[in-house]
């Protein structure tokens, strides 16, 4: 088991092996330190506090995401799912009900439509492009036809303060939840049986399922969880602009997307991690907040944010 | 090209006609291991020439260096007398060599015609493609043959046995003067086969040659003007049908006045390690079929008893495997592991929990390539190793321990926990399939061939682990195997399996050539009775 030949070479090449495995890491830290040396005032707390801050949304969709990516499916949907869920809330704050009550029966909802993306993928076994395509569209018309476009103010301090403005031990609220999620995430996906399912069902579905491992029952809790952090996103969304509005979160699913795939996560399915996700999330962040500082417009940061995915998803490739 | 059958007159090829195609002094090896060792092996114009022997004998590996697939390490190859080297599949087929595979090469999405005239399609002026001639032209070359598929009919919406016509009517229409089948009747039913034979002796009957590879003795008796068997990289002189006799065919098949086997064979039959005779069954089937496959099957294994299945290709051994695992939805019948009763669809609650399963293809079905060897063996023992169930902490060591436990004692040659199963060779792969479920402590263990594709040693060590567990813990044993020595080896008691049946026990101490003719006489006496009641 000990490989006592050429001890030199073999740690050269685990090196290099290291190296292969991280590059997008490595990469987004030479981006990291070309913005530090060129932009001006990059390098302060305030930089990483808001590019944090900027960040949390996707990060805690990426969770959510990347259990459905790793278990060999894709969820579209998450973007017209947080516009609704910030609608949902904001509503159910209209209506009079206390904010907690708003925000459990918002993240429940967005579980139930998980849910019904999952059964829809597995038992009528729709490929779940097309199942949350259709519900990408299906969420955001729902999102819209609500209240016919309008947006719905959100008035609960309480509500804001617990999902954005607050702070926990100087620490803002978008980024506690960040940690949170990044750490509940981790703990489920890298540390439980339930973790180790998800990553068989996608790696080898066949294999899996003569293991004893309930595939479709693990795709399902995978869907639901996804539906999960797409809804309270969603309500961060609202916390932050203290309103809901129908079309908030439309077009994030693409950044969600790339932020787990840049992570490392392959899209086939079977292998990836719930760090990479978060660090794919604030790499897009830091592409971006360095771009604007650095004077590029934001026409300009879609192209070489385009072209940084693409790279880094071409060396990742094994 | 379009050529009407000749009268049938049958004119038998003497041996003075030069064969199509000869292959004299065949070597091949991949890497150490080497599969053909000295073939000889010719095709004359207007025969069937029929080629049987074990799985893993070699018998698709001969037919890859005539297709031009494979190339061979020595040897030659000669067409009418020349010799040539087949480099290529395109070659091969200019050459007049056409294999019909058991996966049928057709495109599915386009019509029969379509497929017929596939790269000769007649044009108008200008680029167009004449689609009425190209009908008309596919109708003939079908109607020669007497077939009237209608060729208008996209081939996915026709049944097996018409698409296999149409691939072979247009393998004879582009000239091809050997045809090579690969057990074509495996998805036939009696009628149809019967049309095939039809077809393959008006085939003959234009002196083409046919290479016909079956297990079915019954069929080769029928077609078959001269049978090769292939064992151990080698063949024999081919016998004349006439002159066929079935015991003596068994004998070559088996080997056993072949080269002494390499691996010690245990002489006697095993003895049951039944502990009393008031214990309970470990697994119980009573009338257990599907719809396509099996046939009321019933089926009793006592703990510390191993059992094998013994049967030809397509019998529905891997079927009986699934069915007994719960993984098939449409399986009826009792089967009970350990007096827990299993349901058909829901593996997950006896898989890990009582019932191991090595299933057929440890690549695709036993293993995710792609994940740690620590992973792979956890993955059915994770509900033990997670405290607090699905959420409960999983920690490396554990599964590092656990990986430990599995491969004690199975010699596995890896570098440890970490490394990635797709870095391993087959037969340790399948250790580490063999493992993952002898650690899960099962109390009936079901393997469908785990010893394909795997070595001598390997075999030694997978089979001195099982009979430990067999020892040590009572474990139940259910065995497919079609290495029909590894089988007796290891077996307590061995059954029959025909057509979807379990039809008889096998006699006590019988030996590997009796087994082996067993085994073809049953399919002909299953025949028999089909002809008889279909």
């Amino acid at each position: 088991m000990g490989d006592a030949a050429a001890p030199g070479a073999s740690m050269g090449r685990q090196i290099l092996q290291i190296l292969r495995d991280n590059v997008t890491f490595i990469v987004f830290g030479l981006v990291t330190i070309y913005f530090i040396l060129t932009a001006p005032n990059f390098a302060t707390l305030g930089t990483a506090e808001a590019v944090l801050r900027i960040t949390a949304i996707v990060s805690i969709m990426a969770v959510g995401m990347t259990f459905v990516i790793i278990a060999a499916e894709i969820d579209l949907s998450v973007g017209s799912m947080a516009s609704l869920s910030g609608m949902i809330g904001a509503l159910l704050l209209q209506g009079g009900l206390s904010w907690e009550v708003a925000v459990v029966l918002t993240l429940l909802f967005g579980i139930a439509v998980g849910a019904i993306s999952g059964l829809l993928v597995t038992i009528l076994r729709i490929p779940s492009f097309l199942v949350t395509l259709g519900m990408l569209s299906v969420l955001s018309g729902v999102a819209l036809t609500i209240t016919d476009t309008r947006p719905v103010p959100i008035i609960s301090n309480e509500f804001a303060n617990f999902l954005w403005e607050g702070t926990v031990v100087n620490i803002p609220a978008p980024i506690v939840w960040t940690f949170g999620a990044a750490v509940a995430g981790f703990y489920v996906l890298h540390l439980t049986p339930l973790g180790k399912r998800v990553f068989a069902t996608g790696g080898n579905a066949v294999a899996a399922r003569f293991s004893g491992v309930r595939t479709g029952q693990i795709k399902l809790l995978a869907f639901m969880l996804s539906g999960f952090t797409a809804s309270f996103a969603g309500l961060m969304l609202a916390a932050r602009s203290t309103a809901g509005n129908p079309s908030l979160g439309s077009g994030l699913e693409l950044d969600v997307i790339a932020a787990v795939i840049i992570g490392g996560t392959s899209l086939f399915g079977g292998r990836g991690g719930i760090i990479g996700s978060v660090i794919g999330a604030i790499f897009i962040g830091v592409v971006g907040f360095g771009l604007l500082v650095l004077g590029f417009s934001t026409s300009i940061q879609e192209i070489i944010k385009g072209a940084i995915i693409i790279g880094a998803v071409a060396v990742a490739r094994r | 090209m379009s050529n009407t059958p000749t009268d049938k007159l049958k004119s038998r090829p003497g041996t003075d006609v030069p064969p199509l195609v000869e292959m004299r002094g065949i070597v091949k090896r991949f890497g150490d291991n080497i599969v053909l060792r000295d073939i000889n092996f010719d095709i004359r114009p207007g025969e069937v020439h029929a080629l049987l022997g074990g799985n893993g004998a070699g018998k698709s590996t001969l037919m890859k260096i005539l297709m031009g697939v494979h190339r061979a390490d020595r040897g030659e190859i000669l067409l009418s007398g020349q010799p040539v080297a087949a480099a290529d599949v395109g070659a091969a087929q200019q050459l007049g060599v056409a294999m019909i595979f058991q996966e049928l090469s057709l495109l599915p999405n386009l019509t029969v015609a379509e497929n017929i005239m596939f790269g000769r399609e007649p044009r108008r002026v200008g680029f167009r493609i004449d689609r009425g001639a190209v009908n008309r032209m596919a109708r003939e070359h079908l109607a020669a043959y007497g077939f009237s598929i209608p060729v208008t009919k996209l081939v996915e919406s026709l049944p097996f046995a018409q698409r296999q016509v149409v691939e072979i009517v247009r393998a004879a229409s582009f000239g091809a003067r050997v045809l090579i089948m690969d057990e074509p009747t495996s998805a036939l039913t009696s009628r149809e086969e019967e049309k095939l034979f039809e077809l393959m002796r008006s085939l003959t009957a234009q002196d083409i040659g046919i290479v016909y590879i079956s297990h079915r003795m019954s069929e080769i008796m029928q077609v078959a003007d001269r049978i090769t068997v292939l064992r151990d990289g080698r063949t024999n002189q081919p016998i004349p049908v006439a002159e066929a006799e079935l015991d003596k065919i068994s004998e070559q098949m088996s080997g056993s006045a072949g080269p002494v086997d390499p691996h010690p064979v245990l002489t006697e039959t095993p003895v049951a390690h039944v502990r009393s005779p008031a214990d309970r069954p470990a697994l119980q089937v009573g009338g257990l079929e599907t719809a396509r496959t099996l046939k009321t099957i019933d089926l009793t294994i006592m703990p510390g008893e191993i059992v094998g299945i013994a049967g030809l290709v397509g019998s529905g051994r891997s079927t009986l495997c699934k069915a007994i695992a719960g993984l098939l939805r449409d399986a009826k019948g009792q089967i009970e592991i350990g007096g827990q009763s299993v349901r058909a669809g829901q593996s997950h609650k006896v898989l890990g929990r009582g019932l191991g399963f090595v299933p057929e293809d440890r690549r695709l079905e036993g293993l995710v390539l792609d994940h740690r060897l620590d992973a792979n063996v956890a993955l059915p023992n994770l509900h033990r190793l997670g405290v607090g169930g699905q959420l409960g902490l999983v920690q490396r060591s554990q599964m590092s321990a656990l990986f430990r436990e599995a491969i004690q004692g199975l010699a596995l040659v890896a570098r440890g926990p970490d490394q990635y199963a797709a870095e391993l060779s087959g037969g340790n792969q399948q250790k580490v399939v063999v493992g993952k479920w002898l650690a899960s402590q099962p109390k009936v263990l079901i393997l469908d061939e785990p010893t394909s594709g795997v070595d001598v040693r390997a075999k030694a060590d997978m089979r001195a682990a099982l009979q430990r567990a067999v020892r040590e813990t009572g474990l139940a044993i259910l065995l497919v195997n079609s290495e029909l020595d590894e089988m007796l080896a290891l077996c307590h008691r061995v059954l029959i399996m025909e057509r979807g049946r379990l039809t008889q026990t096998a006699p006590s101490g019988i030996g590997v050539v009796e087994l082996q003719a067993l085994l073809l006489h049953s399919k002909d006496a299953s025949l028999a009775e089909d002809a008889l009641h279909g």
